[in-house]
């Protein structure tokens, strides 16, 4: 009675429901960054915990690297881009290659500005397609004083004092405007708001392994070992400092 | 047939047996028909100047151009085919610009002398299936005058492509004569004001001409006011002080 309705062929279900075939090309890769700049440093911070998901893949895979440049080690030029490690990584080895292109070219070291101004020209070369990263610059100018560069993935940028990026960029940024540039205190005798002045780097040494200890508590992306590159007119110094396993 | 540069002088880029390129020789030689330019570096800025020959009493002068700015930091001053110039100047323009764009700075007067260096030698067949965008050398050298982190700058570049720097240089009909002068005249604590003087009194000396507000053309580059071409005014106030500080012949 009722097999008509059961007996239609088969093969028409087949096409009936298309397949689906996807490729998403980003993954992020977790961890934070940090960077200050003072008035004869300039200071970039990482973990080294590398994660995708819920897994760790590696705890110790250092992320801040260094630009040798012309004009001696006070030259040199920090850079981190975090998110999408393997866009990270792509941007980085192919900034370096401009870098050392540039100092051929030039005969002169690359300045940080100029530097900045190279990301984003890269950056934003690749607009249809972005490098999946947080990118942060740092290091000395003419004169000596640290500089600090952030960058959007387009590579919208802007010279800051400091500046948090990656995972746990939102917990660490309000901490960083309210102990370096001192947003929202006020001086207990005048009640006028307290001006933002160069940390010294033993103080901000100990405010960063500070902030990276709180945010391991609270961010699962970020922990194992904390990694501090800082250049000043002696070069550049790297400092390993322990966070939290779990 | 021609006896004195044999089958050689043809394919332009094809090495003679002692080892020359007779085209880009011959180049080089196109430049001293030019009307003649002169560059003066000192430490206040350098200063161009150029012979504005006038081939005929109906020519506007004023339509003769041969200093021109390559960006507000550099300027350059021509000799000979000076059609040739525009390709090597629209290149160090858009180099120059590129590289504010690319690095937020003014690019080196060297770094610009170079890349317009880069493209004098693109002439003849090319390499085995590429095009070649020349069919022979550039016929123009160019006085470079720029001021960057290293302070004023001059530099010639000739069609060979070699460029070196100099304190004071002279380039086309009247080069000689102009460079044994320079050379008489030269001192390292020359003023930008003395510099003037000195390019307009060489000029002078080897123009057929008389030497007039409208048959020269001046510019500087200075720290302070970058590349700058001379107005009418300027031409006139700089030639008159010429006159006045010479001594009358009796």
């Amino acid at each position: 009675m009722y097999a008509e309705h059961f007996s239609e062929p088969a093969t028409s279900h087949v096409a009936s429901a298309p397949i689906e075939h996807q490729f998403y090309p980003y993954a992020s890769n977790g961890g934070t960054i940090l960077a200050i700049a003072g008035a004869d440093y300039a200071l970039l911070a990482g973990d080294t915990r590398h994660i995708t998901g819920y897994s760790i893949n590696t705890r110790f895979r250092p992320s801040i690297h260094t630009l040798e440049n012309l004009g001696g080690p006070e030259r040199a030029i920090v850079v981190a881009a975090n998110g999408f490690s393997a866009d990270g990584d792509a941007l980085v080895r192919r900034l370096a290659q401009r870098a050392e292109w540039y100092t051929y070219n030039h005969n002169k070291p690359l300045s940080v500005s100029a530097c900045a101004r190279l990301v984003q020209t890269m950056l934003y070369g690749k607009r249809t397609f972005p490098y999946y990263v947080h990118t942060i610059v740092a290091g000395l100018d003419e004169s000596g004083r640290g500089e600090v560069y952030s960058f959007d993935p387009v590579g919208s940028y802007e010279r800051e004092q400091c500046r948090a990026g990656g995972s746990a960029a939102s917990l660490l940024m309000p901490f960083l405007d309210n102990q370096v540039n001192k947003k929202n205190q006020y001086d207990a005798a005048t009640g006028l708001p307290q001006v933002a002045t160069d940390l010294p780097l033993e103080e901000t040494l100990k405010l960063v392994k500070d902030a990276f200890s709180s945010v391991t508590e609270r961010h699962i992306h970020v922990g194992d070992y904390l990694e501090i590159k800082i250049v000043t007119k002696e070069g550049v110094k790297v400092e390993y400092f322990p966070l939290k396993r779990d | 047939m021609f006896l004195t540069r044999s089958e050689y002088d043809r394919g332009v880029s094809t090495f003679s047996p002692e080892g020359r390129l007779f085209q880009v020789e011959y180049a080089i030689e196109a430049i001293k028909l030019g009307s003649t330019a002169i560059g003066v570096a000192t430490a206040e800025g350098v200063i161009l100047g150029v012979e504005k020959r006038a081939t005929s009493v109906l020519l506007e002068s004023s339509s003769i151009e041969k200093i021109v700015e390559i960006d507000r930091h550099i300027g350059a001053a021509m000799s000979g085919l000076t059609a040739d110039a525009r390709t090597m100047i629209d290149h160090a323009r858009v180099e120059s610009q590129n590289h504010r764009l690319t690095f937020d700075e003014s690019m080196k007067v060297e770094s610009v002398t170079q890349s317009v260096c880069d493209l004098a030698l693109r002439f003849g067949e090319g390499a085995d299936g590429e095009e070649s965008v020349m069919s022979r050398p550039f016929g123009v050298a160019l006085l470079i005058a720029g001021v960057d982190e290293n302070g004023p700058q001059l530099y010639h570049a000739d069609p060979s492509g070699t460029f070196y720097r100099y304190d004071a240089k002279a380039i086309g009909s009247g080069s000689e004569g102009a460079q044994a002068e320079l050379q008489n005249e030269y001192h390292s604590s020359l003023t930008l004001a003395e510099a003037e003087q000195l390019v307009l009194k060489t000029l002078k000396q080897v123009m057929e001409e008389k030497l007039d507000a409208k048959n020269v053309q001046l510019s500087s580059v200075t720290p302070e006011q970058g590349f700058r071409i001379y107005s009418d005014d300027e031409m006139k106030a700089v030639v008159e002080r010429l006159e006045g500080s010479e001594v009358p012949l009796v």
